[in-house]
């Protein structure tokens, strides 16, 4: 079905594909906006061909599960006091609204609904003392940007998200495939779509650096099959003719300047993924039944099932998120608690099958796995104790009387859980810690974002310090280069 | 190069951070007594490699390091900094033992003693010397003399045809029309190209809609995005649209910008107000300062809106000072987010010229600074705007990059006659851009920028572009008749008027078979074959044909079916121009009656024929036209032969209904045709989209001055199997399929005198046309199409 590549390839092309490779090179040395390493590349450093600063990488390939919206620690990852639903229960009495299970580690509990996850937690480290920034007023997509780019918007220039940072200084692995993949998030046709297409970007580095952008997993290999109703012999045809005409031009004859060259080599890059056994990765129909069946018929739980496709045939950066609507999913302003356990059904299997797939691949000791969000939950603090942001729940009530108002319906900054699995992380491993009392506060171990960005850029071979003059201005990885990665978390 | 290990290796994952940290608390302490041409006892703290080479510092051992035990020591005479000089605190005695103990990590390429190049704040000898050029270009003779006597500008290997295709690109931002091109080329007046610029820069709606994308970049409006959403930014669309289409002075742009007299400027200075706290360097006074200071005088004071900047000579009080202007609260200096406990002072960057009154209101102050900013003593202004032009026309500014006018222009003299030039016609963008066009320099063929650019540049062409996103979108537009009815740009679009009114007033009759004479009613299913032909003459720039038809029709002309309809309540719109030739054209409607009896039947058709000269030619249904029983076989779109006579057409007598329909849909279907013939839907009018945005059009929350200049694998990847431009394609194809209808020979001659202005070569020809084939199929033409639109030729501009 699949159609082959040419082999014979003519000598002209051979010829040509040499040049492209060697005006590679030199074409970006010339681009105008291109940022300087701010390391240099002085020729003592030639062993680190990016001229950046490298630690040594305890994984290859990166998987951020994104709960887009605020996933509530205390609802998930860090349950406290369980008050099951009743009419005439005072807001300020609820903490969680599900009761804690054991997990394969012991002494471990998260919340009931999430039984595939917590049959994993010997796989990986929970971090419960993450926290965030409060920024005076939630709008979720800005403290997304945040945690995505490590800059509170706005900003001067314009911030490359996390996935693009990896991309830039690791670029692809020995595949074809783009090295940041975003999978679920739509960005267009939902609310707040102009504030998440300001971090879903590559910024100042420029869009060679990513995102490939699938919101649509079942969709993915639209993304890289020819244009909808040509045919792979027209697709390779229709290259033929490109080429045949290309060589037909006088200008060709001409100087290959490295202008053209550089336009022809990204060509060449894109069909490469167009035509390479690669592109299967991304079609998730070639994926048997059961697989399928195993990770849910969820938009997120197939994109987990195409992230390990991805990462299996090589990706770098691979983002997937239960996506970010307004209201919606982990966004709940009302009726928390029925919601939340939607939440769980939608990412408890994937994420478990996720990590036992990678694990029986071979693959998590390489592969670090990310479950993360903005921020937590609470049901009465908004941002974290004294915040003056404004209090956004739509049901402002001080009693329990009805079944919407059951939940964690405020956003907060003040301590939020991560998990990470594989890629190096201690197993079974816990880190820090938040109050048993409201204020449900990190009490041990804070973990800012750069600390956090700081960790899995580390474990992916990168410094927190990391730097790039953009504008004549240094630019790090980590906010002015002051993430420290939290060295307890790795084996 | 020893040091550079010693820096690589001492940079630990704990380090402090040498410009935010170490770098103020030596300047402060230190600078005055060891840095510059200081060196009291010897010691010059200038470069890092100085450092180590006094016995100042143990690398990685502060402890047995006398810069740090001096800080400390008891005795007055070691201690440092001497006498009365207040000691280091204790935090940044910390900063410096640990900049040691971490092996003395450094900016690369960071020095104290850094020599700033300051430009002159006045133009050098404005004018002067180029009074008696004669015929030569001022541009010209300027450069002339900074190239060896043996190069010359190699104007004449620049066709024509080449010619018109930059020139073009440059000014207007679309293709050559094809036969323009043509006329353009064989013309033998020798003042031809002169002429060309003229009559583009004269086209101010071709002219607005290219440098709107230019100015947005600048000024980084957008009709989307960030900000938007919380009501926290506003848009300037139509305030700049309009400014470009009366071709305001520059200065007044500027001072309309900077001291807006009304909301439809404002939102340049009000920036982007976040919900929620942002940090000290990004409030919407401190983006003031950095949006003034970037777009109209070429500085950078992102660094300074933190602390003093470490490239150049700009502090924070210089940044906060500007803010101040704008403040309408008083602005307490934070630095790097710590507040200072000083509240800033209205004042501007260049003194020397003249300063704010803090004591003025708010608006006073905010006129002061745009007297100031567009004063003609201040050569900042004017050099940052003409660098920013050349750029435009030569790809590289003399000044680069162009928001760093602090940096040594490659050729200080060209660079103040051009911002000269503007000052004495009076900030007329427009006349700038003429003298660039009609220079040699410009004329002359592209070149690459040498792939060491830092190292010395030398002007020896206009430097090879790319197409910028609207600019590629346009083109592919204007070649496959594709593109968006309707803007997004909340803009009024001159143009529009004239064309109302004169629209409202149909002139054509309901017109059917023999069968509705004599108040004959005609029989359900008939169906007819009525037709015309016209002439057209050759400047035709607009056509457009609206039918309504009870109950359905099919429009045909010269044989190839352009519309169909079927719904008398919604009368058509079809843009006919494509399809019309000069000369005789065959037009005819194949006309259906509805219905399960006899039952009223009718044919209404209206086409306007707009010509260059503004002469509007009407083409309508009336009893001149003919009508044939014998209707011919149709298959694949074309008519078949026809049989039978032709007589003359029956009047019918209109339904109340139908009319109705007309007069209230009608004159806007075919104006927006008309408008959106001669005036091509700019890319640049419409919201950014994940094609454009893949291209490189930027997201505009920040200024951007520069787009990226090559095609990254993600574009190409867009551009080979995306659904948007696939999309285009197959309707180009489908259109230009049914206009040539296997003419493929010219077709291929067409394509390429459109997407490259010339003939292709009998190589090319032969390739193209062998794989089209006689048939021309859609499909081989979407194939063609592609393969030209992603050549270089096509994306670059040469």
């Amino acid at each position: 079905m699949g159609f082959e590549r040419d082999q014979a390839v003519p000598d002209d092309v051979m010829r040509r594909d040499f040049m492209r490779q060697l005006f590679a090179a030199s074409a970006a040395a010339w681009m105008t906006s291109e940022p300087k390493s701010l390391f240099g590349t002085e020729p003592q450093r030639a062993e680190n061909q990016t001229g950046v600063l490298r630690t040594e990488p305890t994984a290859d390939a990166c998987i951020l599960l994104w709960m887009g919206g605020g996933m509530a620690a205390p609802d998930t990852f860090d349950p406290k006091h369980y008050i099951p639903f009743q009419k005439g229960l005072p807001v300020k009495e609820m903490l969680s609204t599900f009761p804690a299970i054991d997990t394969a580690v012991s002494g471990l509990r998260v919340c009931k609904g999430l039984e595939s996850i917590a049959s994993v937690m010997d796989r990986g480290t929970l971090i419960r003392s993450a926290v965030q920034e409060d920024l005076g007023s939630i709008l979720h997509s800005r403290h997304q940007y945040h945690w995505h780019t490590g800059y509170v918007p706005p900003q001067t220039v314009a911030c490359p998200h996390l996935g693009s940072w990896i991309a830039k200084v690791l670029g692809r692995r020995d595949s074809v495939i783009p090295p940041f993949i975003n999978i679920g998030q739509r960005l267009e046709g939902v609310g707040e779509s102009e504030e998440l297409k300001a971090f879903t970007t590559a910024g100042f580095f420029g869009s060679e650096y990513g995102p490939m952008n699938l919101p649509i997993p079942i969709d993915a290999a639209k993304a890289v099959l020819p244009p909808v109703g040509m045919t792979d012999r027209r697709f390779s045809e229709r290259r033929k003719l490109f080429e045949r005409l290309l060589d037909a031009s006088e200008s060709r004859d001409q100087v290959s300047d490295f202008q053209t060259e550089s336009i022809l080599r990204s060509i060449d890059n894109a069909h490469e993924l167009l035509s390479s056994k690669d592109r299967y990765a991304f079609d998730l129909s070639l994926e048997d039944e059961g697989s399928r069946r195993r990770y849910g018929d969820t938009r997120f739980g197939q994109g987990c099932l195409l992230a390990r496709r991805l990462v299996e045939s090589g990706a770098r950066f691979v983002e997937v998120t239960t996506e970010y609507v307004p209201f919606l999913h982990w966004d709940t302003h009302a009726n928390g608690h029925d919601t939340v356990a939607r939440m769980h059904r939608e990412i408890d299997t994937p994420i478990a099958q996720l990590i036992l797939d990678l694990e029986s691949r071979g693959l998590l000791d390489r592969t670090l796995v990310i479950i993360a969000s903005e921020f937590s939950r609470d049901a009465l603090i908004e941002g974290v104790p004294g915040s003056n942001a404004a209090d956004q729940a739509t049901e402002k009530v001080e009693v329990v009387s009805e079944r919407k108002h059951y939940g964690l319906h405020r956003h907060f900054t003040g301590g939020t859980s991560v998990a990470l699995f594989g890629g190096g992380v201690k197993r079974g491993f816990v880190y820090g810690k938040t109050a048993d009392q409201r204020p449900l506060i990190a009490v041990e171990d804070p973990v800012t974002i750069p600390d956090l960005h700081a960790t899995i850029l580390s474990a992916m071979g990168i410094s927190p310090q990391t730097g790039f003059e953009v504008e004549g201005r240094p630019f790090y990885v980590t906010k002015d280069g002051i993430g420290k990665p939290i060295k307890e978390l790795f084996i | 190069m020893s040091c550079d290990i010693a820096f690589s290796q001492g940079r630990s994952l704990e380090g402090i951070d040498f410009s935010h940290d170490v770098v103020p608390v030596l300047r402060r302490h230190c600078g005055e007594c060891h840095t510059g041409d200081q060196a009291k006892g010897g010691f010059s703290m200038n470069d890092r490699g100085l450092i180590l080479r006094s016995s100042a510092i143990k690398v990685g051992l502060s402890s047995e390091s006398d810069l740090i035990n001096r800080l400390t020591d008891s005795d007055p005479d070691v201690r440092m900094p001497p006498g009365d000089r207040p000691a280091l605190s204790k935090q940044e005695i910390e900063v410096l033992t640990q900049w040691v103990d971490q092996g003395l990590p450094w900016e690369s390429g960071f020095r104290f003693d850094q020599q700033y190049y300051v430009p002159s704040l006045s133009l050098k000898d404005p004018l002067l010397s180029y009074d008696a050029t004669g015929d030569r270009n001022p541009i010209d003779v300027i450069l002339q003399r900074g190239l060896s006597s043996n190069t010359e500008l190699e104007k004449q290997a620049l066709t024509d045809s080449l010619f018109y295709r930059r020139v073009s690109l440059d000014l207007v931002g679309l293709l050559p029309d094809a036969s323009e091109l043509r006329d353009f080329v064989v013309d033998q007046n020798p003042k031809k190209r002169e002429l060309l610029i003229d009559q583009l820069l004269a086209n101010s709606a071709d002219y607005s809609g290219h440098w709107l994308s230019f100015f947005n970049d600048l000024f980084r409006n957008d009709y989307a995005g960030t900000g938007f959403i919380t009501g926290g930014r506003r848009q300037i669309s139509n305030w700049l649209y309009q400014s470009l289409m009366g071709n305001k002075p520059y200065d007044v742009m500027a001072s309309e910008l900077i001291a807006p007299s009304s909301d439809e400027s404002r939102g340049f200075i009000d920036g982007i107000r976040w919900r929620g706290e942002v940090s000290a360097g990004q409030t919407v006074e401190i983006q003031f300062a950095q949006s003034v200071a970037q777009a109209f005088l070429g500085i950078n004071l992102k660094c300074a809106s933190c602390h003093d900047s470490f490239v150049d000579q700009w502090t924070l009080d210089d940044a906060y000072g500007l803010a101040a202007i704008y403040a309408d609260r008083p602005l307490e200096l934070h630095r790097c987010d710590q507040a200072l406990g000083r509240v800033a002072k209205p004042a501007w960057l260049f003194p020397a010229l003249g300063q704010i009154d803090p004591g003025l209101d708010r608006e006073s102050r905010l006129e002061q600074l745009a007297k100031l900013v567009t004063a003609p003593e201040n050569a900042r202004f004017s050099r940052s705007i003409a660098n920013r032009l050349w750029y435009r026309m030569m790809g590289r500014g003399i000044v680069h990059p162009l928001d760093a006018m602090q940096s040594e222009p490659w050729n200080e003299e060209l660079l103040d006659y051009l911002a000269g030039y503007l000052i004495e016609h009076k900030y007329n963008l427009q006349e700038l851009l003429r003298l660039i066009a009609n220079s040699d320099a410009y004329q002359s063929l592209s070149v690459q920028v040498p792939e060491d650019s830092s190292a010395g540049y030398r002007f020896e062409g206009p430097v090879t572009r790319r197409l910028t996103a609207e600019q590629f979108l346009d083109a592919v537009w204007q070649i496959t008749g594709q593109g968006p009815t309707q803007f997004d740009a909340p803009i009024v679009q001159l143009g529009q008027a004239e064309l109302d009114g004169d629209s409202h007033q149909f002139s054509a009759s309901w017109v059917w078979g023999a069968s509705a004479s004599n108040g004959g009613v005609p029989a359900a299913g008939e169906s007819l074959m009525i037709r015309r032909v016209i002439e057209v003459q050759s400047d035709l720039v607009a056509a457009a044909a609206l039918v309504s038809c009870d109950n359905s029709f099919a429009l045909f002309l010269n044989g190839v079916q352009v519309g169909a309809g079927d719904n008398w309540s919604e009368p058509t719109g079809v843009s006919i121009h494509p399809f019309l030739r000069t000369g005789e054209n065959e037009l005819v409607v194949i006309v259906t009656n509805a219905g399960t009896g006899p039952n009223p039947a009718g044919l209404f058709f209206e086409a306007c024929l707009d010509y260059s000269d503004g002469v509007r030619e009407r083409i309508v249904s009336d009893a001149s036209w003919a009508v044939n029983g014998n209707v011919p076989v149709i298959s694949n779109g074309r008519l078949g032969d026809f049989t039978g006579s032709w007589e003359p057409v029956t009047l019918v007598h209109a339904l109340p209904v139908w009319e109705q329909a007309l007069k209230q849909k009608g004159p806007f279907i075919l104006q927006r045709i008309l408008t959106n013939d001669r005036f091509l839907v700019r890319s640049s009018l419409m919201k950014n989209d994940p094609l454009m945005k893949t291209l490189g059009r930027p997201m505009r929350e920040q200024i951007v001055s520069m787009r990226p200049e090559s095609l990254t694998t993600l574009e190409a990847m867009t551009l080979s199997n995306g659904e948007v431009f696939a999309e285009i394609l197959s309707l180009g194809a489908r259109k230009l399929a049914l206009q040539y209808s296997g003419a493929t020979k010219k077709l291929v001659v067409d394509l390429y005198q459109s997407a490259y202005a010339r003939a292709p070569n009998s190589a090319e020809l032969q390739v193209a046309i062998s794989y089209v084939g006689e048939l021309a199929e859609e499909e081989k033409i979407v194939d063609l199409l592609w393969s030209i639109f992603m050549s270089p030729d096509f994306l670059l501009v040469r």
